[in-house]
């Protein structure tokens, strides 16, 4: 089979999952054969996938196909269909794996909901594949946007899936507001660039004021999908989906489309300095901000949530620096681990029935596993040499090193710093240690299906590194490896970082938190932020909808009532003069010739 | 005789045929009123046929005749149907289209 043709299958395994799932409520109501459509559309898609990456690693050269889409006037403004080069190949492999791995594990995972609620989260989960596949092998950034909006509606129904949960519908309705505010980004950039170059392709040669004004428009939804500072709000409200959704919606992949659309949009960033400057900075301030926020969380999800902002940062500040490669290989690599790391979180809440990493400790005794991969992603995201999160934030390192008089990059390493020191944390304290409480002392491992996915992605993000070079000459560039000064500072970092935490909370189990860190908690309280959003909601936006709500009822629709009533009142005054007898009618009619006699007449 | 006495008759005629289309309320009068309306226009047409010469004007009056016999006879089945209805033949009775 061609390579688009194999991309059309990737994409129609999922769709029709997604769409026999939404006519047939049967399927819905008893659960698993939901499950079992929507793991077979995703393991079809992840085949076709693997042979795309198999053919592009060859020649990652553009293949595409498409169909006339919008025909206005007889012009063609846009088109749908597939694109395949070698970003997408990596891309999709990435996605449909880390997509297949979750939903397995959510077999274990979700296997106490009730029936209909078990085949409504594979339905999701099946319309989410699909709509993740249907931006990544997007040929111009308008279906990419129709995808973007696709997940964003998956993401809204997923964080809500708890639905009877007050906290769960809040964090949905917030995540889906703070995303659709950035999207109007997404959407004023799109016309601003159809406007200026006539076309819906990320390769237009535009005007250097255009440019700046059309890549500050699309980092705007960047911001938003990718969670970056101020919008990062709604992650971590997120996680009051389940945890497997956490891992592949709000770790893994979703979270990533802002940096996946910088990626397909270079040649556009390209043209605005201005813009890659504001990414540096913002990506850099933002890896700095959440990884402070990630040391204070009592919540294992909170604390990866925060991590993942912090990583998001980390792509957004190596696409800032003009290392699309960097930002790309990153995204890959976080994928796997914080996929890993959200899936092995999941199988101890799983099993403790409690997010809290107080309640946990001492489960590795009682779940070597879990407990491994636990530490095997904590490893990989803290950049311990050798894992796969050592080569990927080195590439951004490197990248981001002499720009910015070296603050971005001084910002990095304090973060790789903090990243190893806030995993340490949560391995000493909820891994390692002694038992808190009954639950952990109980706590054992889960089935088959819930260990398998960690295999699977221990396996990747420990050995993800080899990876680098096939990546690169997939973006059609070259990659070597040296063990340099600066993945030295790097990896030290990342060693004295576990080592500080060891000395915080392995050896003796502390309940309360260190003073420094109660400080760090009381400056970058997040909470701040959601109260300014409220300020600016209740007396901003309220005010301007209330005046609008006014002018709407009192105005639009007083035209149109008056409208309405005065052609009442005209008809019913009319009515009169039909009074039902013959001879008034004659009257009438005889009149009329008269009238039209005397006009003939004297005319 | 000249043509202007013919036009007269014919003019008187009509505006019986009017008055008594006005005034009379009683469904078969009122068809007889618009006989004689319709008989005034024939009289116009044989008095142009008459000065003007040729049989067009007596031809006319012909298909008028026609004409008109198959108008009463619409008319007589629509007073048929009202007394049925109202069991008189009123005209004020038929006011169903009263406003």
């Amino acid at each position: 089979m061609s390579v688009l043709a194999l991309a059309i299958l990737a994409l129609a395994a999922p769709a029709s999952a997604a769409l026999v799932l939404a006519v047939v409520p049967a399927l819905r109501k008893h659960g698993w054969p939901a499950a079992v459509l929507c793991i077979l559309g995703s393991t079809v898609s992840f085949g076709a996938a693997l042979s795309i990456l198999a053919t592009c690693v060859d020649d990652p050269s553009p293949r595409v196909l498409v169909v006339p889409w919008l025909r206005a006037s007889g012009v063609t403004m846009a088109e749908v269909g597939v694109r395949v080069d070698g970003v997408v190949a990596a891309m999709l492999a990435v996605v449909t794996l880390v997509a297949l791995c979750v939903q397995v594990f959510s077999l274990g995972y979700m296997h106490a909901e009730a029936k209909p609620a078990y085949g409504r989260y594979f339905a999701y989960h099946a319309l989410f594949l699909l709509s993740m596949n249907v931006l990544v092998v997007a040929p111009n950034l308008l279906q990419l946007f129709a995808g973007w909006e696709l997940v964003g509606t998956t993401s809204y129904l997923l964080i809500g899936f708890y639905f009877k949960k007050p906290s769960a519908a809040h964090a949905a309705v917030k995540a889906f507001w703070v995303t659709k505010f950035a999207d109007m980004g997404f959407l004023i950039g799109l016309l601003t660039l159809f406007v200026a170059s006539g076309s819906f392709g990320w390769d237009a040669k535009l005007a250097p004021g255009t440019a700046t004004a059309v890549t500050l428009l699309f980092f705007l939804a960047v911001v938003g999908k990718s969670a970056q500072f101020p919008l990062h709000v709604w992650l971590p409200d997120a996680m009051e989906g389940p945890t497997p959704v956490s891992a592949l919606l709000h770790a893994a992949t979703m979270v990533a489309a802002g940096v996946f659309l910088v990626v397909r949009a270079d040649p556009l960033f390209a043209q605005a300095p201005a813009t890659r400057t504001v990414m540096l900075a913002l990506g850099a301030a933002t890896a700095l901000f959440a990884a402070c926020l990630a040391l204070v969380q009592t919540d294992i999800k909170k604390v990866l949530a925060y991590s993942t902002c912090s990583q998001l940062g980390y792509m957004v500040a190596a696409l800032g620096a003009g290392s699309v490669l960097g930002g790309f290989f990153h995204l890959t690599t976080h994928a796997f681990f914080k996929a890993l790391l959200f899936l092995a979180a999941g199988s101890a809440i799983h099993a403790v029935h409690s997010n809290d990493i107080g309640d946990m400790g001492g489960l590795a005794k009682r779940m070597p596993l879990t407990t491994t991969a636990f530490i095997v992603g904590a490893l990989a995201l803290a950049g311990i040499p050798g894992l796969s999160g050592f080569f990927s934030k080195d590439m951004v390192l490197e990248a981001v090193e002499g720009k910015l008089g070296s603050l971005p990059w001084a910002a990095l390493l304090a973060t790789a710093f903090l990243t190893a020191f806030y995993m340490g944390r949560v391995v000493f304290v909820a891994f390692l240690g002694k038992p808190s409480g009954e639950a952990a002392e109980h706590a054992h491992e889960p089935g088959w299906s819930m260990r398998g996915p960690l295999v699977v992605l221990a396996i990747l993000a420990a050995g993800g590194g080899v990876l680098a070079a096939p990546f690169a000459k997939l973006y059609g560039t070259e990659y070597h490896f040296e063990m340099g000064v600066g993945p030295s500072i790097a990896a030290a970092l990342g060693i004295s970082g576990f080592a500080f935490a060891y000395l915080a909370f392995g050896r003796a189990r502390r309940e309360r938190t260190p003073g420094l860190l109660s400080l760090v908690q009381r400056i970058a309280d997040t909470s701040a932020v959601d109260r300014f959003y409220e300020l600016v909601y209740r007396r901003a936006a309220l005010a301007l909808a209330d005046g609008l709500g006014w002018f709407d009822r009192y105005v639009v629709d007083g035209v149109i009532n008056l409208l309405g009533y005065s052609t009442l009142e005209a008809g019913s005054r009319a009515r009169a003069i039909q009074t039902g007898y013959a001879p008034d009618y004659v009257l009438a009619a005889m009149l009329g010739v008269v009238g039209l006699a005397f006009w003939a007449v004297t005319r | 005789m000249t043509l202007s006495y013919c036009l007269l008759l014919a003019a008187a005629l009509f505006c019986v045929g009017i008055y008594g289309l006005l005034a009379r309320r009683q469904v078969v009068a009122i068809l007889l009123s618009v006989e004689l309306m319709a008989n005034a226009a024939n009289i116009v047409f044989i008095a142009f046929g008459h000065f003007r010469g040729g049989p067009t004007g007596q031809v006319f009056t012909v298909f008028s005749l026609a004409l008109t016999v198959a108008e009463v006879v619409v008319g007589l089945a629509l007073v048929l149907l009202l007394y049925r209805r109202h069991g008189d033949t009123q005209v004020l009775l038929a006011s169903e289209m009263k406003g």
